[in-house]
């Protein structure tokens, strides 16, 4: 999954590169990486979502 | 925006974490030493490529709002992730942590600083942009920035390598304890290992309930024991001391002839028969060190006590006629003048740790408090502490396991770890520890670290402290009764 997640961002920084006239495309990458980031971290961490700290 | 300065300092930002944490992440200790990020290390990485990346937008587009959104959102939630990262190892001793470190700090503390420092590059370069900034014109690059970006899609492309090799295409994701990269495909490790079933939870294993006696059966004969020898009940009757609070440890000082009494955050010296109060103090438990709710009590001698609170945080007290009431009232909420406090600390311990406590016991001979854990629903275990009075620091830790020679047996797969201290003593040099579960009382051998007896003590309900005065063993109760019993215990019934 991270390479999916590298690939988007890779796309994204291609086309504000190469292709600066694709902006929504690849601002929509760059949300989409973003946001499975998140989802990723957070599967990953799900038996303590929070920092695993003395509170 | 006409001010080219704020791009040029910009582009090197984004040149500066391309080519610093992540391009030396992938080339340097990826490739050139075989590191392999664990799957959070992945998604901390990924974060500031975003990060970069969103400067590109920037370089490119203006700073519209939603990059400068989007940057906030993605350098907020990596500051969470590098917590949480550094959760796992900010604990362990000096020098230990997960694979390599850097300039003395392991790479996902780095990631602390570095979305820290993110964070804080935006809100400065924010207060250089205007209004007429954010149009929607596509700018021509200059040669800096297009170094930023031609060098970012380098580092991508070697993230992308390497995220290739150690962790495979989807669906196959990072793993918690990757092995060492390589460019030998024979070597790839490709996981699904993260999707296996697992519970969600908020605190994980720090999430132990509060200590809480309330529940627990009395009922000797249900306890893990086959049998205990019971002991003989010579009084009982009820505490009139005018306790504000229920009683949560007891102690005896032979010397003046004194009970100590605790409550949930009040402290009491009692006569020797336990009748009147002669001073006490109610501690502000909040102030400073969290003392929680006192669970144990102890004298250190004649004049000195501590009280031991449920999360082994400490106060030690003494008595004095001459305590200054107005510096005392940071310390207390009633009673400014009847002791000074001479520390508040708290107890570190090792294999106690993830346990509460609900005793605490002082043995002058040993000059040593010892604690003793009761279970919580993610951590068992009998585990008692000896902290040297004289630093308050871990001394000794073992796991209570019984003698063969203690005359008593546990039932099938029945052990000790059922039980629930909720007070203890040293006597002769043992100590001894009542559970408030099956209501049995240990002896425990301090050299040779094994419970060495048991007994059963018949009518107890809720014990919160136990005490020694003259060979007797003394219990307060949280509904307020003093028992007393003969230690000699009754002989085995013939049919038992």
């Amino acid at each position: 999954m991270e390479f999916l997640n590298l690939s988007l961002i890779f796309a994204a920084g291609w086309l504000v590169y190469r292709r600066p006239q694709r902006e929504r495309l690849a601002f929509g990458l760059l949300v989409a990486s973003a946001v499975l980031t998140v989802l990723l971290f957070s599967f990953a961490t799900r038996t303590s979502l929070l920092p695993g700290m003395n509170y | 925006m006409q001010r080219q300065w704020v791009y040029t300092v910009l582009a090197v930002a984004v040149l500066a974490l391309a080519v610093g944490p992540i391009g030396t992440a992938v080339f340097v200790l990826g490739f050139w030493y075989g590191d392999s990020p664990c799957v959070m290390c992945w998604e901390q990485r990924i974060a500031m490529a975003l990060i970069a990346l969103l400067g590109l937008f920037v370089l490119r587009y203006g700073p519209r709002p939603r990059y400068i959104g989007l940057s906030i959102l993605v350098a907020g939630y990596g500051v969470f992730m590098a917590l949480r990262h550094t959760a796992l190892h900010a604990s362990r001793d000096i020098g230990q942590g997960f694979s390599i470190e850097i300039l003395g700090a392991h790479t996902y503390t780095w990631a602390l600083f570095i979305f820290w420092a993110a964070i804080l590059l935006m809100g400065a370069l924010l207060m250089a942009v205007r209004e007429r900034d954010a149009g929607g014109v596509i700018r021509t690059l200059r040669p800096l920035e297009k170094l930023a970006g031609a060098v970012f899609l380098v580092v991508m492309a070697g993230n992308l390598v390497q995220a290739f090799a150690s962790t495979g295409p989807p669906p196959f994701m990072g793993q918690g304890d990757p092995v060492r990269f390589s460019f030998n495909p024979a070597h790839w490790v490709w996981s699904l290992e993260e999707y296996r079933a697992a519970p969600v939870g908020l605190r994980g294993r720090w999430a132990a309930s509060k200590p809480d006696a309330s529940k627990l059966d009395p009922d000797p004969s249900r306890g893990p024991f086959e049998w205990a020898p019971p002991l003989t009940l010579r009084g009982e009757r009820t505490l009139a001391l005018g306790l504000k609070g229920t009683p949560t440890g007891l102690d005896y000082d032979p010397d003046s002839d004194r009970f100590l009494l605790t409550t949930g955050d009040g402290v009491y010296l009692a006569d020797g028969g336990l009748t009147r109060a002669e001073r006490h103090a109610i501690v502000d438990v909040g102030y400073s060190v969290d003392l929680a709710r006192f669970a144990g009590a102890a004298f250190l001698d004649a004049a000195t006590v501590m009280a031991v609170s449920n999360n082994k945080s400490f106060v030690i007290l003494r008595e004095s006629d001459k305590a200054d009431a107005s510096k005392n009232f940071r310390h207390f909420r009633e009673s400014f003048d009847r002791f000074d406090e001479v520390r508040r600390g708290r107890f570190s311990t090792v294999r106690a740790r993830m346990m509460y406590v609900m005793s605490a016991a002082y043995d002058p001979t040993r000059q040593s408090i010892f604690t003793i854990t009761v279970p919580n629903e993610r951590s068992r275990g009998m585990v008692v502490s000896r902290f040297d009075r004289r630093d308050l620091t871990l001394s000794e830790e073992f796991v209570a396991r019984l003698s063969p020679e203690a005359g008593v047996r546990l039932r099938g797969e029945r052990s000790l770890d059922e039980l629930y201290v909720t007070g203890a003593a040293v006597h002769d040099g043992r100590l001894f520890a009542l559970s408030a579960a099956y209501s049995i009382l240990l002896e425990i051998d301090l050299d040779v670290r094994v419970v060495v007896g048991a007994r059963s003590v018949p009518g107890l309900s809720r014990p919160a402290g136990i005490a020694f005065k003259d060979g007797e063993l003394w219990v307060v109760t949280e509904e307020g009764k003093v028992l007393t019993f003969d230690l000699t215990p009754a002989p085995r019934p013939a049919s038992s």
